[in-house]
């Protein structure tokens, strides 16, 4: 195995790492139960994209509810709950005391992995609510609120607690995802669901979240994994490291300001799409230093450095990709159509999920004392996303494109544009095919390492009560 | 960034001052937005959705239709929109001042249908939406559940649904839509923007037309 620092200091790590064990692994464990079930939904919406007629007599899997299982069960099943499990044990091993409060976060672990079962049946049965990436029905979401602060206040204890007085750029990241989403989600859900804001204002209200959840909670979640996990992984400082507090705040007074880029040319107020542009170029600030700090993670070696280079090469691509969809000559040929979801794969699955596996791997035998049960199965995985994920992006685009310049003549009609797509959609279909089976080979891995070791860690659980 | 609490009051000020910009900032612009006065015409637009056409649209909602069709027209120089019959004018905030969920959408695999129930010549039939609903066609999947085949009891029902074919039911059976294809095919056919207000004629061109008529 290639793990270089797990030998290094395995007694320390073990100490502070044993009442993390069970509850962390679970919360991640779940997590990859919900990356598969949403893989199942993501191949169902894919298929229905090139034969619209699959499976949508059932009434619970029309393609608008489809797609809203399979975004949710991602985005708050596997990225929120592997992603908020992940920053607590950073947090924990930056802070360098046993992790506290951790009741709190298995409790939290549980109502959120409740909260989104109740909400998934809630889709399927008609109780979705309409908004992008809020489609959870409206009497789950304030579960989700008060699951997310439980989950966080593990990590925020480890935080103000900490050994050293000086403070990391994961720290910063890290606190920032755990403790904006539940206010974020708050916000979102009382100005949309429960006192909900007239008309169009809803749809600007949605589109500032969609860019919360990407730039206040899955970004820094991410981002405290990445800039832990580079100096780990090729044991350097990180360079023009100076220039990431400027980076840091940009990314959290600017993130959101791009909301606009969702609602070029539509019924709302025209300084809201203008803004996007002037957010997008201070965040281009943010995108440029944190490719400064990690661009040694072009040389990472390991299964872990290889999942962490797509990660963050993703998340630059994303910040360019997003930065130009902003001009309205260019959202001319891009809006409303498949690049639309390539951008946002690009983001969930290239940025986020990538630089999770990252940390799954890394953290994995450190948290359990175990190595894994298979190196082959980790191999494998690894190669199958980053090919699922590549071609899913690429025939997305390619798909958009085509279909966004269709789009612009009228004589040209949807039989034709479906047409000139089916090729794109049909491979994309493959590649969510393979998305899904490589990752039921990180299930089963983490099944069967993870079961080797359940039994030492009740043990320890038990000798610790 | 040692001083933990400054640290928590600087992340949730960034935050909120960004949500209230945003957020608020059009709420201040367009919340008090109302419906529009035509002296002319003696009525108001645009007009309040009937009940049925308010249910249909949690029905269009529930089934997630805003994946594949948008509701909002753009303007005529920013894409095909009006080229393709959806809508003469751009949609502006007004239309949807009535709407409990607007559904503006984010995909178009099928056309916009802000202005479905305003399409030119004439408006598609109810009969029309619902036959594509039961049978589909090659780009729109069929909703067989939201119909009910029955055997007909006493005379056939008004509801009931013409087919031909290998559609058709066995004889003595009818297709009746259910309240919700009702609701919903009442909430796509009430959906027009056909009147002009102020704010959606152009800016660019108006000003010279205007001195010339003068």
């Amino acid at each position: 195995m290639t793990y270089p620092s797990i030998q290094a200091a395995p007694s320390a790590g073990d100490a502070i790492d044993r009442h993390a064990r069970g509850p962390l692994l679970t919360a991640i464990g779940l997590a990859i139960v919900w990356l598969v079930l949403s893989g199942i939904f993501s191949l169902i919406a894919a298929i229905q994209l090139h034969s619209p007629a699959f499976l949508a007599s059932c009434e619970f899997l029309t393609h608008g509810r489809v797609r809203a299982l399979a975004e949710t069960a991602f985005v708050y099943g596997w990225a929120g709950g592997a992603g908020i499990a992940a920053t607590v044990w950073v947090l924990g091993r930056l802070g360098g005391n046993p992790l506290r409060g951790m009741n709190w976060f298995g409790a939290g672990s549980a109502f959120w992995n409740l909260g989104i079962v109740a909400g998934l049946v809630g889709i399927a049965t008609g109780d979705m609510t309409s908004f992008s990436f809020l489609q959870l029905p409206r009497y789950v979401q304030p579960l989700l609120v008060f699951a997310s602060a439980s989950m966080g206040i593990s990590g925020l204890l480890a935080w103000s607690g900490r050994r050293r007085d000086g403070t990391f750029a994961s720290h910063w990241y890290g606190v920032a995802g755990l403790v904006l989403f539940p206010w974020a989600l708050t916000a979102a859900q009382i100005s949309l669901l429960w006192a909900p804001m007239r008309g169009v204002l809803q749809a600007v209200g949605a589109a500032w979240y969609v860019d919360a959840l990407t730039f206040l909670w899955l970004a820094p979640l991410m981002l405290a994994l990445a800039y832990y996990l580079l100096p780990k992984l090729d044991e350097k400082t990180l360079p023009s490291y100076e220039a990431a507090p400027l980076s840091f705040w940009l990314l959290i007074v600017a993130g959101t300001w791009g909301a606009g880029r969702h609602l070029i040319g539509g019924p709302v107020p025209a300084w809201i799409p203008t803004m996007a542009v002037v957010g997008f170029s201070l965040l281009a600030y943010h995108f440029s230093v944190v490719g400064l700090n990690l661009r040694g993670v072009l040389w990472a070696k390991g299964p872990a450095g290889g999942a962490l280079k797509f990660g963050i090469v993703a998340y630059l691509t994303f910040g360019l990709v997003a930065f130009v969809g902003c001009f309205r000559s260019v959202a001319l040929r891009t809006q409303f159509t498949h690049f639309a979801s390539a951008s946002e794969q690009l983001f969930l699955y290239g940025a986020v999920s990538m630089t999770l596996f990252a940390g799954i791997y890394f953290l994995f035998p450190k948290l359990s004392g175990r190595s894994w049960a298979s190196p082959s199965l980790v191999s494998g995985h690894l190669t199958g996303v980053k090919i699922g994920i590549a071609l899913s992006i690429i025939t997305l685009a390619l798909a958009g494109l085509t279909q966004g310049a269709m789009l612009l003549n009228s004589k040209v009609g949807f039989g034709e544009i479906a047409a000139s797509t089916r090729t794109y959609l049909l491979v994309n279909t493959a590649a969510q095919f393979v998305l899904l089976a490589s990752n039921l080979l990180l299930l089963v891995n983490f099944w069967r390492s993870a079961l080797s070791c359940c039994g030492a860690a009740s043990n320890a659980e038990g000798s610790a009560s | 960034m040692k001083n933990g609490p400054l640290f928590l009051l600087g992340l949730f000020l960034s935050a909120v001052v960004a949500w209230s910009a945003i957020v608020l900032g059009s709420h201040g612009q367009l919340g008090g937005l109302t419906p529009w006065f035509d002296e002319g015409e003696g009525s108001s637009f645009p007009a309040r959705p009937t009940g049925l056409a308010a249910r249909g649209q949690l029905v269009y909602a529930d089934l997630g239709c805003a994946s594949c069709h948008t509701q909002q027209v753009r303007r005529p120089d920013f894409g095909s929109d009006k080229d393709r019959g959806w809508g003469d004018r751009q949609s502006v905030a007004r239309d949807y001042v009535f709407q409990i969920r607007p559904q503006l959408g984010a995909s178009r695999s099928g056309p916009d249908l802000a202005n479905f129930g305003g399409r030119k010549p004439q408006a598609p039939s109810s009969e029309a939406v619902l036959n594509l609903l039961y049978n589909g066609s090659a780009l729109h999947p069929a909703y067989p559940f939201l119909f009910e085949t029955r055997a007909i009891a006493g005379e056939q029902s008004r509801h009931a649904l013409k087919l031909s074919g290998g559609a058709a039911p066995a004889s003595g059976f009818e297709v009746v839509p259910s309240e919700r294809a009702q609701t919903l095919v009442a909430y796509l056919l009430n959906l027009h923007s056909a009147y002009d207000y102020p704010e959606a004629k152009p800016l660019v061109k108006a000003p010279s037309k205007q001195e010339g008529k003068k």
